[in-house]
């Protein structure tokens, strides 16, 4: 079965959340309460995670192989070793990189189009 | 902390409602638990408002975003299934659990007995003066001493007072307030204690007060409280050793059950009040006329309580007549103890349950309502079965058997709501609701829980319930049109009135309490309330024992803190508007030469204060100066008085340089008045200025002071530091309550907040209900004359007369309901006159605004159906 790669295609395009915890999670494993602040943090807390709803999507996102559960761990003085650490698969760093691709042709088309160009400038 | 207590509450529900839930993996379910909490203890830094919106978003992610997997599929199965069943049953559980949290609060507050041996035997005692309209004086120890010796009516008497004294550990003092007590305390309460004993007759004998600067005659004794006891570490070997307070070390004797908190006191210890009025200061022994004990007493048994009022009334005259100068106009009054206890918040207690009890009718009538619908839409039903040969009382068991299926899930629901509402209203009450320790979910409560959802259930079903036998077959099978909707239809329209009647009087109700609220903060009280830092202080007596001590403590404390950051200046006072620390008493007075004869002096309230206390308190000097430091202990005697005693004293005459005949310590002396100052409110907004005299601090030295510093920026933000500058002039002396004028000012009205917040709640919950009772009504008509509307428009009415008429049904509802809500508000308003403030129980401007919203909220409500009605195609409508 690993002979074959699967196909990205189909679970493009991402959900925002989905997209944002796959971005999290890309410089390194990191655990639930991390990936919560992580993401409230670069999005200026317009996008939150709620734990229920985070865990639900791991989840999800660990039976469709795109994160797995990690066993490296930051040092061991400022673990608590019941947490559990989520990092990307090979799989899901390609679909994040579809993703990420997918969103740059969306947004180089909106630069190239005349109405949007003001707007960028400014 | 109340803040840590919802935390807690928060973290502890969430967890609860996680486990409940289920969370398939155990794994997942200790990470969602540990992150939610994690988030919570981050909001709660932010303050409680992000608190609870936090705790909201947990439960709302909780429930019906994530873990959609095993909870969303099992809400989601239990709500399609008996549909409407259950969301009757969760609704009326709502309401009951509401009303039995709130019944929680008033069952141990007002209902339950007094943890006391035959309780119904204790009364309180107090001095009152009708003509001065003073009813409530805590009793004189002269007075007490004498009834004690010859009253004839109780087994036992006894008087307290409580002190705010420090407790030294190993991690140094502890603020604690407890209570002196005199012989015969135990003996008036019959308590036994948890471990140990009470006081003995002799330990009485000879025992100085707590915070008295000399020394008892025996060993000192203390019995703790239980909570003390475990703040102390809950030693069961405690018994025999030694704590330190006040700069002493008391032994030991016992410890008392965790339910026995007469004063709200953490320990006590015996008082002979011989020992603290003798000497030269108290040439006529104990005063007469220093009214401020706490007196409680025993009645003999087979006593009446007008029996033991009457004979203590002929034991007050003949003291009255003894005493003339000091007990002239001066009964007795006994009230039982529980009521007195209870006497600060029953009425705001009965109010909000009362409104709760409205919001629940309300729910209650339009379940009713919603039955009565459903039971007309099934008429059909029931008939086609009546039809078949089914018998009436079959189907009424059928409906029945429905019927219980809903009570029990109500029940259910209610008694686990309010289980765990119980909890979360208790972090959020205000503190001073007397008996709050006693609050708790027991067999009572959930009783009443139970009895009431039954109850509801029944109320809500029992008409379509009892119908339903007599369901005419050949109506109901006509064209689906039930025959008994006509009827039906009335009783619906007749719950409607009668909930808008309700939604309106909990609508004036909480415009009222609104009105009122807005007047006590708007209320001057007469000096600046912001930017107040307040320090509370009470050094210990043995270690200040003289005078000159204590004013040299104070005169460091101040000048540490004055040059704190932002401090601009500091003063400090005996007794300061709100502060509940601090000797506060009367002392009688009159203008030197003018001592009225045969007539009770009149008294003023009399402070000591630093120099400078007018203009770090906001407090305007009219005429006159402030006190300044040359006004020592050597120089001559000098007072400032409030407007209101210079009225009464001088009339409009300039009082300045006058000489005020004071009847304190060394007897009637001459103190020459320098200054007058404004009227304050001292004991909060509802409070009227009474006749007040300030002494300098130096010539009369008190060791408990509120410290009072004026702060150029957020008195909070600088309140560490100032408790640091304070403990610099003795480290060992600690702040007892570090706190801000506004906080004063805001704990003097939390009941009146927590009260109008609570009704303001009900009202709003009341109007959705009532206008849902209204749409629900008006679709439903709109749905079932669908016919007739059609053939009126079909006859020539235009859309727009139809919507007029649909929306001219629901005004003459609210009128019906208004006029009977306006008239039941205006009837109950009376009762609740006392908790009103600034603002007629009948006010103009609340009825009309009251009925203004209602007939809003009403015709929004009639505006969908009556849409609807208009967009009835009456070709399409007369063919079905």
């Amino acid at each position: 079965m690993p002979d074959k790669p699967r196909s990205v295609d189909p679970l493009l395009p991402l959900k925002p959340k989905v997209l944002h915890i796959l971005l999290s999670v890309a410089d390194g494993p990191r655990h639930g309460y991390s990936i919560m602040q992580e993401v409230a943090e670069r999005t200026d807390g317009q996008v939150r995670l709620w734990p229920a709803a985070l865990y639900g999507l791991l989840r999800e996102l660990e039976q469709i192989d795109l994160i797995v559960e990690s066993d490296k761990r930051p040092a061991a003085d400022e673990d608590d070793e019941r947490r559990r650490y989520f990092a990307l698969t090979p799989l899901g760093k390609r679909v994040l990189d579809a993703e990420v691709r997918r969103l740059e042709a969306i947004v180089n088309h909106a630069r190239s189009s005349r109405a949007l160009r003001k707007a960028y400038r400014a | 902390m109340t803040g840590d207590r919802f935390l807690r509450w928060c973290a502890r529900s969430y967890a609860q409602l996680l486990w409940v839930l289920r969370v398939r993996d155990s794994r997942e379910r200790h990470a969602i638990r540990e992150d939610g909490e994690r988030l919570l203890e981050a909001a709660h830094t932010q303050g409680p408002l992000t608190l609870a919106t936090t705790w909201l978003a947990l439960v709302w992610d909780l429930v019906f975003v994530g873990a959609r997997h095993d909870v969303a599929q099992a809400l989601r199965a239990l709500v399609r299934a008996p549909g409407v069943t259950v969301g009757v049953s969760l609704l009326l559980g709502l309401g009951v659990a509401a009303t039995a949290t709130l019944f929680a609060f008033v069952d141990a507050v007002l209902l339950r007995p007094l943890p006391y041996a035959e309780p119904d035997r204790l009364v309180m005692v107090w001095e009152s003066n009708v003509s001065q309209d003073r009813i409530r004086e805590g009793p004189a120890p002269g007075n007490v001493v004498d009834w004690v010796d010859r009253n004839d009516a109780f087994d036992a008497i006894t008087a307290s007072m409580r002190v705010s004294a420090t407790l030294r550990g190993r991690d140094g003092g502890t603020p604690i307030a407890g209570a002196h007590v005199t012989r015969g305390f135990f003996d008036v309460y019959r308590r036994q204690p948890h471990l140990g004993r009470t006081f003995d007759a002799g330990e009485f004998e000879g025992a100085a007060s707590i915070t008295s600067r000399q020394a008892s005659s025996g060993e000192p004794v203390i019995v703790l409280s239980h909570r003390l006891w475990r703040t102390l570490g809950a030693d069961p070997q405690i018994v025999g050793q030694t704590v330190s307070v006040e700069g002493r070390d008391w032994r030991v004797i016992g410890v008392m059950p965790a339910d026995f908190v007469p004063d709200a006191a953490a320990f006590w210890a015996p008082w002979d009040m011989r020992v603290s009025y003798r000497g030269p200061r108290f040439p006529h022994g104990l005063p007469r006329d220093a009214r401020f004990l706490r007196v409680v007493g025993r009645l003999k048994a087979g006593m009446s309580l007008e029996g033991a009022q009457a004979r203590m009334q002929t034991l007050a005259r003949g003291l009255e007549s003894e005493h003339p100068d000091t007990n002239a106009g001066w009964s007795i009054r006994l009230f039982p103890l529980a009521d007195e206890i209870a006497r600060t918040s029953r009425l705001e207690l009965l109010l909000v349950f009362a409104a709760m009890f409205c919001l629940l009718l309300l729910v209650c009538a339009n379940v009713a309502s919603l039955a009565i619908a459903r039971g007309v839409a099934r008429a059909r039903e029931m008939a086609i079965r009546l039809a078949l040969g089914a018998s009436g009382g079959r189907l009424t068991r059928q409906l029945i058997a429905e019927c219980v299926l809903s009570a029990i899930v109500t029940t259910v629901i209610a008694i686990v709501l309010t289980a765990w509402w119980v909890d979360a209203a208790l972090s959020i009450a205000p503190a001073d609701i007397p008996r709050l320790h006693e609050v708790a979910v027991n067999l009572r409560v959930v009783s009443f829980a139970a009895v009431l959802a039954l109850l509801v259930t029944a109320v809500g079903n029992a008409v379509p319930t009892f119908r339903a036998g007599r369901t005419p077959i050949a109506g109901a099978l006509k064209d689906g049109v039930a025959l008994s909707a006509g009827a039906s239809g009335r009783l619906r329209a007749g719950l409607v009135v009668a909930e808008i009647a309700t939604a309106v009087m909990l609508l004036v109700g909480a415009g009222l309490l609104v009105r009122t609220f807005a007047e006590l903060r708007r209320v001057d009280v007469g000096f600046g309330t912001s930017h107040l830092l307040v320090l509370r202080i009470t050094p210990d007596a043995a270690r200040y024992r003289t005078g000159a001590q204590t004013t040299e403590y104070y005169r460091r404390v101040l000048t540490s803190l004055r040059e704190a950051p932002a401090v601009e200046s500091v003063a400090a006072v005996t007794a300061l508007p709100m502060s509940t620390i601090g000797s506060d008493f009367a002392r009688p007075y009159w203008p030197e030469h003018a001592r009225p004869e045969g007539k009770a002096l009149s008294e003023a309230s009399i402070r000591m204060a630093t120099p400078g206390y007018f203009g770090t308190l906001g407090l305007p000097v009219i005429a006159g100066r402030e006190f300044t430091d040359r006004d020592d202990a050597d120089a001559p005697r000098v007072v400032i008085v409030n407007q209101k005693l210079a009225r009464s004293a001088w009339g409009a005459g300039n009082p300045i340089g006058r000489n005020l005949i004071l009847d304190y310590q060394r007897g009637p002396y001459p103190y020459e008045v320098v200054g007058v100052v404004r009227d304050a409110r001292h004991d909060g907004p509802r409070s009227e200025p009474v006749p007040e005299i300030f002494i300098p601090h130096a010539q009369n030295p008190y060791l408990v002071m509120n410290v009072i510093a004026r702060t150029a920026v957020d008195p909070a933000a600088v309140a560490q530091t100032a408790r640091a500058h304070a403990l610099r002039a003795d480290p060992d002396q600690p702040v007892h309550s570090l706190t801000t004028m506004e906080q004063l000012l805001g704990d003097a009205v939390q009941l009146d907040r927590f009260a109008m917040l609570l009704i303001t709640l009900f009202a709003v919950g009341g109007l959705i209900t009532a206008a849902g009772g209204v749409y629900a009504l008006l679709a439903y008509t709109v749905v079932q004359r669908r016919r007739e509307i059609a053939l009126r428009m079909a006859l020539g009415a235009s859309p727009r007369r139809v919507a007029k008429s649909i929306v001219m049904e629901s005004l003459a509802l609210a009128a019906a309901g208004g006029t009977i809500g306006i008239a039941g508000a205006a009837a109950g308003s009376r009762f609740a006159r006392t908790l009103l403030f600034g603002v007629a129980p009948q006010d103009p401007v609340t009825l009309v605004a009251a009925v203004a919203v209602l007939l809003l909220v009403v015709v929004a409500a009639s505006w969908l159906p009556a849409r609807r009605a208009a967009l009835i195609d009456p070709g399409h409508a007369m063919r079905i």
